[in-house]
């Protein structure tokens, strides 16, 4: 297979095509960045809450701790955390493909939830759109809050002793103490989860979604071309990643500067 | 048995894992009296640690009571001052006693003043610039008031340590408890720390110190316990402890760190 120059001049015919479907796979990440981070912070709180029904069953008949059996079991069984983390542990160990179609073909049915055939933002079509963001909000929700689980988690538990002996509450301990370390720890993470989003949002084109994907399968359609449109959308999608990596490499510097002698 | 200045009443506390297969804590009754420099010494694994975190319940106990101003802290639920019935506000007793980590534990991304201030603000709601003045006179007591603003990170081990005891003092607890304060120093740094422990001593600070250092034990503390396999095996005063060892197992330990 042979690259020309005339066959990139066919492609650009199709300029707007990958104009549109930029903006679109955008307003995808965007979107899916937003509602996944707000569903992240919401499942991470989930998976640790205290929340026991069953404490008062750990307690022997003095009021103190037991120390081993069944009971204690019941009492530490959490089961706000239980249902986070069965959600998490779906979502991680199945395709988003499988995912991206539940949500479009099952959950947005026209005999489900029916929504109308409008467009939005200028030239997204709601119907298709939506569901994208979505599946892959669900999907990123679920990687992201195991991020912010495993960063808030990284923080010795000394610093926790050291502000509970304090006298601090629970709650104090996280926003003074915690948190404001455990962010530091998870930016590359959620950096690299942004970047994952914009990548992995090619695959809404399947349900029709008409972001850069759906601009290459135009134009390859329209030129008979293969090669030359993917170069292309490779391109686009490295000017889109490249940069959101960097801008996120230098809030990590500004942020680790209290760190250094 | 509790004596009119009793402050911390520790009865039969136990700690047990796995269904009692192994016993950190296997009946420790001990009194800490106002102004008791209490030392406790013993191998590692005998429990000191685990005996000095079950009393700000860091560690739970499985069994036992410890009565701290009277409550005991180890019950879930308490009667308030009108008799009612209500959950231990074990934050509210935390505060009372001071805790210095052998890894100081300072929070590092605040500066020695945040640091210092952070639990008198919020917890005691206390103005920032009084709880600043406070801080500040209390880092002059230790030499270190011209590193307010530095980042822990930017402290040598001993100051880190110096700063860990007085962000705790800040909190004017009614005991401060100190968990093996200079094992994790260089030699060098060792001597600053106990400076400091001792000066608080002499103030009549009550103190529980779980530590490795023999010459402080000797020579700051009133009374010296003796731990071994979680069981409390000999106590008495420096000169007892030192000079005329009962237990074998007190005799064996001290021939070897002496």
């Amino acid at each position: 297979m042979k690259i020309s120059a005339a066959g990139f001049a066919k492609v650009f015919q199709y300029a707007d095509m990958f104009k549109e479907g930029m903006l679109c796979t955008v307003y995808l990440s965007l979107f899916t960045v937003i509602l996944g981070f707000l569903l992240a912070l919401a499942l991470a709180v989930m998976r640790m809450t205290n929340f026991r029904p069953f404490r008062a069953l750990g307690l022997d008949r003095d009021g103190h701790l037991r120390d081993g059996g069944f009971l204690l079991l019941l009492s530490r069984f959490n089961p706000i955390s239980f249902l986070a983390t069965v959600y998490v542990e779906i979502i991680r160990a199945t395709p988003m493909l499988v995912q991206l179609f539940i949500v479009y073909q099952v959950v947005f049915n026209k005999n489900v939830i029916n929504l109308p055939s409008v467009t939005v933002l200028g030239f997204l079509k709601l119907n298709r759109f939506l569901p994208g963001v979505i599946a892959l909000a669900l999907n990123s929700g679920a990687y992201l809050s195991e991020i912010i689980r495993a960063g808030i988690q990284s923080i010795d538990g000394g610093q926790t002793e050291a502000a509970r002996s304090l006298g601090l509450t629970q709650g104090q301990n996280m926003r003074f103490v915690v948190l404001p370390q455990a962010i530091k720890n998870i930016l590359p993470a959620i950096g690299n989860e942004f970047v994952t989003i914009i990548k992995e949002s090619a695959i809404t084109y399947t349900i029709g979604v008409q972001d850069l994907m759906s601009a290459v399968k135009a134009a390859q359609a329209g030129t008979f071309l293969v090669l030359e449109p993917l170069l292309v959308v490779a391109v686009m999608y490295f000017c889109l990643t490249f940069p959101t990596s960097k801008v996120i490499a230098y809030f990590e510097r500004r942020m680790s500067r209290g760190d250094k002698r | 048995m509790a004596t009119r200045d009793s402050l911390i009443q520790v009865t039969d506390l136990k700690k047990y894992y796995n269904k009692g297969a192994i016993k950190a804590l296997d009946g420790v009754t001990v009194n800490v009296e106002r102004g008791d420099v209490m030392v406790v010494i013993g191998p590692s694994g005998s429990g000191k640690s685990t005996f000095l975190r079950s009393l700000n319940l860091l560690e739970e106990p499985t069994g036992g009571s410890i009565l701290f101003d009277g409550v005991d802290i180890t019950k879930r639920k308490v009667k308030n001052a009108e008799g009612k019935i209500v959950n231990l506000d074990i934050d509210q007793h935390r505060q009372k006693m001071g805790m210095v980590f052998q890894h100081f534990n300072l929070f590092p991304h605040m500066t020695i003043l945040e640091n210092m201030t952070l639990a008198p603000i919020q917890v005691k709601h206390i103005s920032r610039a009084e709880a600043e003045d406070r801080a500040l006179a209390l880092l002059d007591r230790v030499g270190l008031k011209d590193r307010a603003g530095a980042y822990p990170i930017q402290l040598s081990g001993g100051q880190k340590q110096r700063v860990a005891i007085v962000r705790a003092l800040a909190m004017e607890p009614s005991v401060m408890l100190f968990d093996e304060p200079t094992s994790a120093l260089d030699p060098e740094m060792v001597g600053e720390v106990l400076e400091v422990m001792k000066q608080l001593a002499h103030e009549g600070t009550t103190m529980v110190v779980v530590t490795h250092e023999m010459g402080f034990a000797r020579e700051v503390g009133n009374r010296v316990l003796f731990m071994a396999d979680g069981r409390l095996l000999e106590q008495g005063t420096p000169a007892d402890i030192f000079g005329n060892p009962q237990h074998p197992r007190l005799r064996d330990f001290l021939s070897k760190v002496l």
